[in-house]
């Protein structure tokens, strides 16, 4: 199950047609969720955001993912796979920084199962972001859970 | 024990660094006192910690080699 989670930089079409090109191997599957996080070019004040810097505890991350997996598997029994690639690095405002995408026999599991992925990637994953605004001026981003 | 520490996100600007050794560390608390005496800025920010890239809330009980990690609040997805 384990694989490269990270991608350096954007999560590109590139990257999301190859994921999505490899499930037409998988006959079996009849339903498929995808998620797609994008940077978005948040105004605090004055300043507009052009751009979020990702950074992470990358051993931490792989475990986490590897866990979030196992549980969304053993708990929704018609869903067979569960696909998780983040950004870190640099991602433009309008870019994908975060893919799900998760796969079932049905639609129903897979749609509840890819939106409590989301939901525990923002409660698990050891990720920090960094938003860089127009004028070049930095700041730490903290999640809002709710 | 030797014990490798990590920093990460907002703490890493705080103590300029991302990785450092310990050496001689008596135990958990021993480590945190240091850290805490070297980087007196740091309980101005809220963090857990990890060790070998499992959050503990208590003294894990630490083995030479251990890693351990500062982390300030995720904020990924």
């Amino acid at each position: 199950m384990t694989e490269d989670v990270l991608v350096y930089g954007p999560v590109t079409r590139e990257i999301i047609s190859s994921r999505l090109d490899m499930l037409s191997e998988r006959k079996e599957l009849g339903g498929h969720s995808l998620f797609l996080g994008q940077v978005r070019a948040d105004v605090n004040g004055q300043r507009r955001v052009k751009a979020i810097e990702y950074s992470a505890y990358e051993e931490m991350v792989k475990k986490e993912v590897e866990a979030i997996q196992k549980e969304i598997l053993s708990g929704f029994n018609d869903v067979r796979s569960v696909v998780i690639l983040h950004s870190i690095g640099t991602v433009m405002a309008g870019e994908v920084s975060l893919l799900v995408l998760v796969s079932g026999g049905h639609r129903q599991q897979a749609i509840e199962a890819c939106s409590r992925v989301v939901d525990l990637i923002k409660e698990r994953l050891p990720v920090w972001k960094k938003e860089i605004f127009e004028d070049d001026s930095r700041e730490w981003v903290r999640n809002n859970l709710a | 024990m030797e014990i490798r520490v990590l920093f990460f996100g907002v703490l890493a600007e705080v103590t300029q660094t991302m990785f450092r050794h310990y050496r001689d560390v008596i135990s958990y608390s021993d480590l945190i006192n240091r850290i805490r005496d070297e980087f007196p800025e740091m309980e101005h920010y809220n963090y857990r910690v990890a060790v070998n890239s499992e959050i503990v809330n208590e003294d894990p009980g630490l083995k030479n080699m251990d890693e351990v990690a500062f982390m300030p609040p995720f904020a990924g997805g």
